[in-house]
């Protein structure tokens, strides 16, 4: 066996979990892109790089499931503020749900 | 609104500070200039509210451990472009940023390395034709009772005989005309698949 076959699936899986995360984390808070960051990285090992988070946050939001606003602040230099939209909220009930059944599925399997 | 720069004390975090926003500047040059400049003050931003939040080491050393944190400016703003350069490829028919899309998009997955193979087709075709030109005996469509080769092929290899001539070259020019949409088509297929996918799950 390759022995980084393990980190390697573990990366991935991280990956593709990632909008899941973010979307979860927005959920009834609003947050700028580096208090979302470590908000993530307090809860969960994020192990990419920290910027990845922007284009995703961008995607995100052009399929109308974020929205986001920038914020002057007194320091000069304003935050980008993102939020859930209405469908956002819709599509990340259904994200959780499939993600408990996918949960239970393998579950089963690996009785 | 406009970037405010970040105000730095140290030359050598002014150094390190410069050099990665000119390399957001060259990754991203290519987007509209106000999807540009918003990507720009959200780095900024985020290299700003970072050197806030840590200041136990001298500036440039923080500032060069939040940059490591951020990562490659070529690494993570790579698919951001990426998509982009797809969406322009196919409203557009222009071949170059077809051929630039796939490029980037190689890593994506099998499927676009099959659509770089059409392409090898179709260029392909187009050296045929020169080929045509300098040396007519030796290309052409060669024809024997069972098979065909199209291309090269020793004029005096028995079994097969070339049949088009110098039709072989509008022959040709169809074929690339004809690979050419194909492939747009194709391309256009598969991003309307997987945005009807999306749209679905949006709408279910």
């Amino acid at each position: 066996m390759d022995a980084d076959f393990f980190p390697k699936w573990k990366s991935q899986v991280k990956k593709g979990t990632l909008t899941l995360i973010a979307l979860n984390t927005l959920k009834g808070q609003e947050y700028y892109g580096y208090e979302l960051i470590e908000h993530i990285k307090r809860n969960t090992e994020l192990e990419i790089a920290e910027g990845t988070l922007y284009p995703l946050m961008n995607r995100l939001k052009k399929e109308g499931l974020v929205s986001s606003k920038w914020i002057e602040q007194e320091s000069g230099i304003p935050r980008k503020y993102y939020a859930l939209t209405k469908a956002g909220e819709q599509v990340l009930t259904e994200m959780n749900q499939y993600w408990k059944e996918l949960d239970k599925s393998i579950q089963k399997i690996s009785r | 609104m406009s970037l405010d720069f970040l105000n730095l004390n140290q030359a050598e975090s002014k150094r390190l500070y410069g050099d990665y926003v000119k390399e957001i500047k060259n990754v991203i040059s290519e987007l509209p200039k106000n999807d540009q400049s918003d990507i720009l003050m959200e780095f900024n931003s985020h290299i700003f509210e970072a050197l806030k939040k840590d200041t136990t080491d001298n500036e440039a050393d923080r500032l060069a451990s939040v940059l490591d944190r951020l990562g490659k400016p070529s690494n993570v703003l790579k698919s951001y472009i990426a998509d982009k350069n797809l969406q322009q490829a196919t409203k557009t028919f222009n071949p170059f940023h077809i051929i630039k899309a796939l490029i980037l998009n190689v890593y994506n997955g099998i499927s676009y390395s099959i659509f770089i193979l059409l392409y090898l087709f179709l260029f392909s075709f187009i050296y045929l034709i020169f080929a045509k030109l300098l040396y007519p005996s030796e290309i052409g469509l060669f024809v024997s009772k069972s098979s065909f080769r199209l291309g090269t092929l020793d004029s005096d290899n028995f079994p097969y005989q070339e049949i088009l001539g110098f039709w072989f070259i509008p022959v040709m020019l169809l074929l690339i005309v004809l690979f050419y949409l194909l492939i747009t088509f194709f391309l256009r297929l598969k991003q309307n698949a997987t945005s009807k996918i999306k749209y679905k799950l949006k709408s279910d």
